[in-house]
């Protein structure tokens, strides 16, 4: 499902006009359409970033602002045992909630473009209203539910799952149920994007060739939103990484993320030039990752088409 | 053959479908509470002590807290409007692209993702300051633009790269215009995503605290900030009231918009 | 339930084919048709027209950059330090039109002063912050010839050192670092070690704060809270890594809560509104300074380098100078106040006897006023990065 580019020039609309200036125009087209995301980009990220990459080889003033000047220090501060545990959990844990949510997120969006037409804004609505709600007191909301004796121990105490009082909180699964509940619509609307530009005849028709219901989804329609599915990886993954409030409410704060890290680092520590550091340490294994995936995922589509 | 695979298709169906579902309900299992501790007589969200409305009379009163959810509703528009309209041109832009520049322009679309916002603020706030700009709703909504622009770039282009190029061509081929073929085809096709990408946007401005903490200034104290600058102090059922109305908002929208295509399917069954 | 995911996504599509000769152009027409476009209108219509009705009434959210007159002011502040009952009163008498920004620590707000455009006439610095701001060269003395009322302040805050003489800032609030406990699990306690007993563990809480944190690593070692010392500071690294044990979590949002429902047994706590509602309306709640000493702590006015709105500042600072008005600092907010004219002016006696708002003199005896650790600040990081990451 390659989009090679558009058709060159409108050559039935005018074909006696040089071939040269229509490529122009069509290139002048290009760049007006890439502007302003383009602007933006370099304006306020790529300049930012320089700044950072810059300070991340300043070394510290006594205050913890920049003080100028060339060091490796801040990176070599930066390759500690207790560094690398930050770095390894975090990864596991935003992989993990990744998995979780892009699982989730593929089977809410196949049934909400399932819907009527009409219906399915609505419901995408009806997805995103609850974050509307200040992060803060919904992450409360959650403490409260999963008290010792609130509503959910009372159920599981009913049941007969529990006897008692039970400690959920804090800990690693309410921490890991808040990550999911944050980030369950980032993983959806991606994927619900690309599934509703995808023709519907297309699974109908596998579906009447024979393919069963996991050969449909497998075979056909997985393959098709998989710019859906990427997207939505890159949104969960990356963020998860950057999370601090979740992990320290839900969590109790024992284990630290890459976010956590870097907070500290930038406020606590009063130390910017290692946050910048912490910083492209982690927009590197970023790269490094997103082009190890990117690679692999081409291999593999070599092999099955 | 045709019954055969209708029969397979039938249970894993359901079953996805009422998962489906069940991450909704999900979803609204802390809205629940909420909404319910906004009625607590109590000055402490956790200790039920009754039922009482006082918290909606507290809320109406409180100035500060409006301006705030003012501030941030503003922020949110704007900044999804900008970052939507960007991601779209961006699409249908790098759709024009080689593979080898359309790999380098997402690449950098996806940048801010990856520089943890604490950074990507401060740096951005010396940004500012080197510039001399004042900080205020334009420095805000720049901020926001930054954040929101991934989203909505990958959601928009990962939509758009999944439409079939050969209705653009066909169209072109049966000498549709640039701007007719995107009103006509580009456009009606990627509504929902485009849709999708406005609503994520705002709300990922609406929450947003690290970004606005940074690129805010004089009188743009946004609603998550003033709500986590309540912490200090302790947060009271207040807050869940104004959660409470909403929630109850989008309802009445929905229920307006839904009670509207009744009417319109009614119209449409006589004519 | 009928198969209705897959057939019902592809049934308008299925209808229209019959009708075009085009294998896969309709959905699109089919799709413009719909109402979704209505709702999506109706949704941004709605939003705009709420944002614009709730904007109708509000100020201009750029307002003030631009005009750079004397009937303004924008001050910086902890939320719920200087309450709206004082903003209104101030507004009323000068017709000085008052924005307060809120900020949730010193160290956002230090990078805003820093970045020389945030465009604010007053902040509120802690102590410590005090300090490094007077270092960075962000805040500016002040002019005592314009200042009405200092004599008003405790004795104890215009001679501590962080700012002996209240050179650059004025204090307004001010609080101490100790901690709290349930009475229905641990019958009294006085000392930081409650906070390193095993017997609770699982039930005790340390606040998230670095330096907070190292006041009782320090003190439950034998140290001052404000020491540098290299081997001190590593003693206190490796009380408090084996104290991560035993502890719940660390926690400075929601201990009071934590308190109250019985799920810590112990926490490590700030004085202020937050704990002293919970110790005010929970009979089994106590707030304690430790007899280790514990720390007290300040939230000051302090005007920026490049305010722009100078005479208004002093007004403002002169205003919360007189007893009447700082004594709302407690009324309204449930905070102490730093002046002791005020004192008796007090309407909420039960405030003045409340421990997590006003401490006796006698606990904070010894009590320091906690101090930017200057270079010390590396043994700090270091070996809060090692009790974080173990």
């Amino acid at each position: 499902m390659t989009v090679t580019a558009a058709p060159p020039a409108p050559a039935t609309a005018s074909p006696t006009a040089p071939a040269s200036r229509s490529r122009l125009r069509h290139h002048g087209a290009t760049l007006a359409l890439l502007a302003p995301a383009g602007i933006t980009v370099v304006a306020l990220v790529l300049v930012p970033l320089a700044l950072v990459v810059r300070n991340s080889f300043a070394a510290p003033d006594a205050y913890g602002g920049v003080q100028g000047g060339f060091t490796l220090a801040n990176y070599r501060e930066l390759i500690d045992p207790v560094y690398l545990k930050v770095f390894g959990y975090s990864l596991g844990m935003a992989a993990l909630n990744t998995v979780v949510c892009l699982v989730l997120g593929y089977v809410v969006s196949y049934w909400l473009a399932g819907r009527p037409p009409q219906r399915q804004g609505i419901l995408l609505l009806l997805i995103i209203v609850p974050f509307w709600t200040d992060f803060l007191v919904r992450t409360f909301a959650w403490i409260n539910l999963l008290s010792p004796g609130g509503p959910v121990n009372a159920l599981t105490d009913a049941v007969g799952l529990t006897d008692g009082p039970a400690q959920w909180i804090p800990s690693q699964g309410a921490s890991f149920i808040g990550l999911v509940y944050a980030f369950l619509p980032t993983a959806i609307f991606p994927v619900y994007a690309t599934l509703r530009g995808v023709d519907p005849s297309l699974g109908e028709a596998a579906r009447d060739l024979g393919c069963g219901w996991w050969r449909v989804h497998t075979k056909v329609l997985l393959p098709l939103v998989r710019p859906g599915l990427l997207a939505a990886a890159l949104l969960t993954f990356i963020p998860t990484l950057g999370v601090f409030v979740i992990p320290v409410l839900l969590g109790g704060g024992k284990n630290q993320l890459v976010g956590n890290l870097i907070v500290t680092l930038y406020t606590e520590f009063r130390n910017q030039p290692m946050g910048a550091a912490a910083s492209v340490v982690l927009l590197a294994l970023m790269i490094l990752s997103v082009a190890v995936l990117g690679t692999a995922a081409r291999r593999l589509r070599g092999k099955t088409s | 053959m045709r019954s055969r695979a209708a029969r397979t298709g039938h249970l894993p169906d359901a079953v996805t479908g009422w998962l489906a579902r069940g991450v909704i309900v999900f979803l609204y299992v802390p809205i629940v509470v909420v909404v319910v501790l906004s009625f607590n007589d109590s000055d402490l969200t956790y200790k039920w002590a009754g039922f009482s409305t006082r918290w909606y009379g507290v809320l109406a009163q409180d100035t500060d807290l409006l301006a705030a959810l003012r501030v941030s509703a503003e922020a949110g528009v704007i900044s999804a409007t900008l970052a939507t309209l960007g991601g779209l041109f961006a699409a249908m832009g790098m759709a024009r692209l080689g593979p080898r520049g359309r790999a380098l322009f997402s690449g950098s679309l996806f940048l801010p993702l990856v520089i943890p916002e604490i950074v990507l603020g401060v740096a951005l706030l010396s940004v500012f300051g080197t510039l001399r700009a004042s900080l205020g709703m334009t420095s805000l909504v720049l901020g926001h633009l930054v954040v929101t622009l991934p989203y909505a770039a990958l959601i928009v282009i990962g939509a758009h790269r999944a439409l079939d190029p050969s209705l653009d061509e066909a169209a072109a081929d049966l000498g549709c215009g640039a701007w007719q073929r995107l009103r006509l085809i580009t456009l009606p096709l990627l509504k929902h995503a485009l849709l999708a990408s406005w609503l994520l946007c705002f709300t990922i401005s609406f929450g947003n605290i690290v970004m606005s903490t940074f690129t805010g200034g004089v009188g743009t104290t946004t609603l998550p900030l003033r709500v986590y600058s309540l912490l200090k102090t302790g947060l009271t059922p207040e807050i869940n009231a104004l959660g409470t109305l909403l929630v109850l908002f989008t309802f009445v929208i929905i229920l307006g918009a839904g009670l509207r295509q009744m009417r319109r399917v009614l119209v449409d069954d006589r004519t | 339930m009928a198969p209705y995911a897959v057939t019902s996504y592809a049934a308008p599509a299925r209808a229209r084919t019959s009708s075009h000769t085009l294998g896969t152009f309709p959905k699109g027409l089919a799709m413009s048709r719909t109402t979704l476009p209505r709702t999506l209108l109706a949704t941004c219509v709605l939003t705009v027209t709420a944002v614009l009705a709730t904007g109708c009434g509000g100020s201009g959210s750029d307002a003030g950059s631009s005009s750079g007159g004397g009937k303004e002011l924008h001050v910086y502040a902890w939320a719920g330090e200087i309450p709206d009952s004082v903003v209104k009163g101030f507004e009323k008498e000068t017709g000085i039109k008052v924005t307060v920004d809120t900020f949730d620590s010193n160290e956002t707000m230090t990078a805003k002063l820093s970045s020389g455009s945030s465009g604010y006439d007053l902040v509120e610095p802690s102590q410590y912050t005090v300090q490094q701001l007077i270092g960075q060269n962000l805040i500016q003395p002040l002019d005592h010839s314009k200042i009405e009322g200092l004599g008003n302040l405790a004795p104890k805050f215009r001679t501590a050192t962080y700012d002996a003489g209240n050179k650059y800032s004025i204090p307004w609030i001010w609080g101490t670092t100790g901690f709290a406990y349930n009475d229905t699990c641990i019958k009294s306690a006085t000392s930081w070690k409650t906070l390193f007993d095993a017997k609770y563990k699982g039930k005790l809480y340390m606040l998230d704060n670095m330096l907070a944190a190292y006041i009782a690593g320090l003190q439950v070692t034998g140290h001052r809270a404000t020491s540098t010392d290299k081997d001190e500071i590593a003693q206190a690294t490796e009380a408090l890594q084996q104290q991560k044990k035993v502890l719940a979590g660390y926690n400075s949002t929601n201990y009071p809560q934590l308190l109250s429902t019985g799920q810590a047994c112990a926490a490590e706590a700030w004085s202020g509104t937050a704990m002293a509602k919970v110790v005010a309306s929970d009979p089994h709640v106590h707030y304690v300074i430790p007899e280790e000493g514990g720390s007290i702590w300040t939230d000051g006015i302090a005007i920026p380098k490049g305010a722009k709105n100078v005479t208004s500042a002093y007004k403002f600072i002169n205003y919360l100078l007189r007893p009447e008005v700082a004594a709302k600092a407690t009324d309204d907010g449930s905070s102490a106040s730093a002046n002791q004219a005020a004192r008796k002016l007090i309407k909420n006696k039960a405030a003045l006897e409340n421990t997590a708002i006003y401490a006796p003199d006698e606990a904070i005896a010894k009590a320091d006023f906690l101090l930017d650790p200057g270079t010390a600040m590396q043994y700090f990081q270091q070996g809060w990065t090692k009790v974080k990451a173990s």
